[in-house]
């Protein structure tokens, strides 16, 4: 628990302060590690509100890195019990 | 897609909750960058002095038939009565790509200064960067013209043609133009507007014999991974 409590105010950290490509395959990477990491979709939502626009970019209020975040954890749940993880 | 909408819903209050997150990271940042400036050999340094000089020179000269041309579009302004309008807002760049995926910056000025949704975004020395897209009560959004698949008429300053300027992230863009239009590198691509601000330079100019096309790659006059302040026009 304690470990997953640091792997979410990591992946917070990076979406503040990080480039782009540091903090979406870190984001990945805990999708991957952590099991059911469903607020990886809650931080690929906050990426989107906070550095795109749903008004401007996003048709039909769309989230492309939320979808993407889902499909992958989706994926994890087949993939999971072929994977060891030490976390 | 309904996540979308409830945060969307609390768009403004969640960036007004990081906004003093971003700005402690903008200080470190920079006391960061001036520390490894501190520590940089003698040699590089005289390296540096040099070139800074000869950029310094080039930049004299440039801003002299700038300032010329300025002046004479100016007089033809106000001859026509559209003189520039004043009253820009200066305002602090809180996050920047490559922080943001999407080439769209997150200012610190925005209902409360007079920010309006489509208002003009450019640099003190005036190339023109994007408009603002959403608005809050303390920030904007602002989506850069080299947002990917953003569409901006602009025109070619060499031959005045006017040209479609496709965004391709990253602070840069693509035109596709015929052939026969002669364009180089270095071309300056300025706005389709009366007052013809900068918008790009060409950087490279892609063309094979049997295409009837020419693919024209450009790229934003300024470094927009390091930009600090911006002017918004209300």
């Amino acid at each position: 628990m304690k470990k997953r409590a640091l792997g979410l105010l990591i992946v917070l950290f990076s979406i503040l302060a990080l480039p782009y490509w540091i903090y979406i395959p870190i984001l990945f990477i805990a999708i991957i590690l952590f099991p059911f990491f469903w607020e990886g979709i809650l931080f690929a939502l906050l990426i989107d509100v906070l550095y795109g626009s749903f008004l401007g970019t996003f048709p039909l209020l769309f989230s492309p890195t939320a979808a993407v975040a889902l499909i992958a954890l989706v994926v994890m749940l087949f993939f999971r019990d072929n994977l060891r993880s030490y976390v | 897609m309904f996540g979308a909408v409830i945060f969307s819903l609390f768009d403004g209050a969640i960036i007004s909750i990081v906004t003093p997150a971003w700005k402690v990271e903008n200080v470190i940042t920079r006391g960061l960058r001036n520390s490894v400036t501190f520590f940089n050999s003698q040699k590089a340094l005289i390296a540096e002095n040099a070139r800074l000089g000869e950029k310094v020179s080039s930049l004299e000269i440039e801003l002299t038939s700038l300032s010329i041309r300025q002046t004479q579009e100016n007089v033809l302004s106000t001859l026509l009565g559209r003189e520039h309008e004043l009253g820009k807002v200066l305002a602090a760049v809180l996050t920047h790509p490559p922080q943001t995926p999407y080439d769209f910056l997150v200012i610190d000025a925005g209902g409360n200064q007079s920010i309006t949704l489509g208002g003009e975004v450019s640099l003190p020395e005036g190339p023109i960067l994007g408009r603002v897209s959403e608005v809050f009560s303390r920030s904007a959004k602002v989506k850069l013209f080299s947002a990917s698949g953003e569409e901006t008429s602009a025109v070619l300053e060499r031959n005045n043609v006017p040209v479609t300027l496709l965004g391709t992230g990253g602070g840069n863009f693509k035109v596709i133009l015929p052939r026969d239009v002669a364009v180089e590198n270095g071309d300056k691509i300025l706005s389709a507007n009366i007052n013809s601000q900068l918008l790009a330079v060409v950087g490279e100019v892609n063309v094979q014999s049997t295409d009837s096309f020419k693919e024209v790659l450009a790229k934003s006059p300024t470094n927009i991974f390091s930009l600090r302040f911006v002017f918004v026009t209300p």
